[in-house]
């Protein structure tokens, strides 16, 4: 698959929940693929919040984004279908197994080989063998698998993930390393984590400092 | 229309299947509604008795009782999105209106399962008389649309508030008003040997603006 | 200040002329004097539907949630004026016809629209957080709108020949006497403006809560 041209770019964003409480204030950033991008910053200072409004599912308070593909815009609606996103929230469906989960999201997006893509995520996260298993018998660590396999299943271009290591064993991490790098080459990435390993995958870092949610200060 | 261009279609149809099969794997809505649409079509038919002559009466009490499995059972599809936390799942593969249009082909078979169990009984329990099976089937079949369009969107808008439960069936009233009005008018008619056409086109046409502007207020129901 | 004033006034003055100088419509008699109350509580319910919903479109489209200030007021005072017309319309209904209630077609759309403002406010109520409150109670307001010409002018219809009422509804049948129609209007155009003026004050005291809370 060759490569297209990713960028993304934030300006003046600003998101607030409720009245008073801030997500993320005043960011302004651009980033162009490929590579890895990791967002760091402590609890609450809106790292899932910024990943949430450059997967479109957020409208900023305040501000803006933009997704760019080979140099064109991407509109808000349409950016969950060139971007990848797993984190912690995002849950499966218990009574289907890991790769019922899969086709369907690979046949709702509207991919050409649904079983084929399916099949092909789960091995790359090591998940073949617990495939057809019901999501509900799921470790939690099978489930983060899970969700760095849906995440990659339709090989996007911008990957957005929420803390990809958690839960996850020594042969897990390799391999969602592995996958990490292999869709970097491709697009870019950005790993929202504060875990010093998964901070070093990536070659550049965008520091969220500002008052967010539990900031204390 | 849905904002992803021309491939809606598979979409829908995924979901739809997917609800589909996860309604079979779990199956405590439907079970939960036709207990439901049972428990209130007995005590309705065991406090009413056999109706043969009275199909005002009869025309009523059919459409309470489907009145009241709808609002028993329909709020159940995006509610369980809801408890599951599995709507970011959805969101991120199915635009608004796709997912939109999955549940309401689900609502809609599911509507279709439980009256298939629940007319036959109340015809048998009640005694009526005879259908005509055409006049009746439209009415039932166009109120059965409208039922399953109100229940979709409001259900979608209810399952991201508080008191889910009770809220659905004062929510869903107003707008469910109209098809018990022109469902008991319309299957009264076609026992007392009257034309349906009248009713039928109300119905009908208050299905399909209920879901043309449901069209246009998909997009609205989860962006954040 | 001057506008508290100047529609007190106004509606005092029309209220007395009602009373005092316009005659009496024969088949009413006393009861004629409710109508002066009652039919302008009733438009101003309607009117305050209309401009709700129209809020409700302007949000989805704007996204100002001012809009939805106007909204979510203007469906708190319509159900005021609602329950105005119904309660006074139940009353006059008991001292002409004899009952409370006899799901007269007008009764029955009254009764309705009641229930739509009803379900609106029980919805808001539910829904936390300004922008989500505003965009699903916008939602439900423009299916509603869908729901409301069945509901007052089709199914009323159809009750009335499921539940036969042989007592014709007087009001808006009759031609109206000059003085009669005078004072009615003058009512009427009163109660518009109070409608108007409440909607302000509320929509004021909703965006100083906000302004408050952040």
């Amino acid at each position: 698959m060759s490569a297209v041209a990713v960028g993304v770019r934030a300006e003046g964003l600003t998101h607030r929940y409720g009245r008073i409480r801030t997500g993320v204030a005043r960011l302004t950033f651009a980033f162009e693929g490929p590579g890895v991008v990791a967002v760091t910053g402590p609890n609450g200072s809106g790292k899932s919040t910024l990943l949430r409004i450059l997967a479109g599912l957020l409208r900023p308070s305040e501000g803006s984004t933009a997704v760019t593909l080979d140099g064109r815009e991407l509109p808000r609606t349409l950016r969950r279908t060139r971007a990848g996103l797993a984190s912690p929230e995002l849950a499966f469906y218990d009574e289907l197994s890991g790769e019922e989960n899969l086709v369907f999201a690979a046949e709702a997006r509207g991919l050409p080989a649904p079983a084929r893509a399916a099949g092909a995520a789960l091995e790359r996260v090591g998940l073949a063998r617990r495939a057809r298993d019901r999501v509900a018998a799921y470790s939690s660590g099978m489930k983060q698998r899970l969700r760095l396999a849906f995440a990659l299943l339709h090989e996007p271009p911008l990957v957005l993930l929420d803390e990809p290591a958690s839960h996850l064993d020594e042969e897990g991490r390799a391999a969602a390393e592995a996958a990490v790098r292999d869709a970097a080459s491709r697009g870019l990435v950005l790993v929202a984590t504060n875990d010093p390993e998964e901070v070093r995958l990536a070659e550049r870092r965008l520091a969220l400092v500002a008052r967010g949610l539990g900031d204390p200060a | 229309m849905p904002s992803d261009g021309s491939r809606s279609w598979p979409a829908v149809w995924a979901i739809l299947r997917k609800e589909c099969r996860s309604e079979w794997r779990t199956r405590y809505g439907l079970n939960a509604a036709l207990l439901f649409a049972v428990a209130s079509l007995t005590a309705v038919t065991f406090a009413a008795g056999r109706l043969p002559d009275r199909p005002d009466l009869l025309a009523a009490l059919l459409w309470i009782v489907l009145l009241f499995a709808a609002l028993s059972s329909m709020s159940h599809a995006f509610v369980r999105e809801t408890e599951a936390h599995t709507l970011l799942f959805l969101r991120l593969v199915a635009s608004p209106t796709q997912i939109a249009l999955g549940k309401l082909g689900f609502n809609l078979l599911f509507l279709l399962v439980v009256e298939a169990v629940t007319v036959p009984l109340f015809l048998l329990l009640t005694g009526a008389p005879p259908l005509r099976w055409a006049a009746f089937g439209a009415v039932l079949g166009l109120g059965t649309l409208a039922l399953a369009a109100s229940s979709t969107l409001v259900g979608a808008v209810i399952a991201q508030s508080r008191n889910r439960g009770a809220l659905f069936a004062a929510v869903s009233l107003p707008l469910l008003l109209p098809v018990l009005a022109s469902g008991v008018a319309g299957t009264r008619a076609q026992w007392d040997g009257l034309p349906v056409a009248a009713d039928a086109r109300l119905l009908g046409s208050y299905a399909v603006a209920l879901f043309a502007v449901s069209l246009l207020l998909y997009d609205h129901l989860w962006e954040e | 200040m001057i506008w508290r004033w100047g529609i007190f006034v106004w509606i005092a003055a029309a209220m007395a002329a009602a009373f005092l100088w316009a005659p009496l419509v024969p088949v009413l008699q006393e009861t004629t004097r409710v109508l002066y109350f009652h039919i302008p509580a009733a438009w101003v319910t309607v009117i305050a539907l209309g401009w709700s919903m129209i809020q409700s479109v302007l949000y989805l489209w704007k996204r100002d949630l001012r809009h939805d200030d106007h909204a979510a007021a203007a469906a708190e005072l319509g159900l005021l004026f609602c329950v105005a017309a119904t309660v006074s319309g139940s009353l006059w209904a008991k001292s002409m016809w004899g009952s409370y209630w006899n799901w007269d077609p007008r009764e029955t759309s009254i009764f309705f629209l009641l229930l739509i403002y009803g379900a609106y406010l029980a919805l808001r109520g539910s829904l936390e957080g300004d922008e989500k409150r505003a965009r699903l109670s916008a939602v439900y307001s423009i299916a509603a709108f869908v729901a409301v010409p069945p509901l007052v002018f089709v199914v009323p219809r159809l009750y009335s020949t499921l539940h036969p009422d042989p007592i014709l509804n007087a009001s808006g049948r009759v031609d109206m006497d000059p003085t009669i129609r005078l004072c009615f209007t003058a009512m009427l155009v009163g109660f518009t403006f109070l409608f108007a003026w409440l909607q302000s004050l509320r929509v004021r005291v909703s965006r100083l809560e906000r302004r408050l809370a952040t």
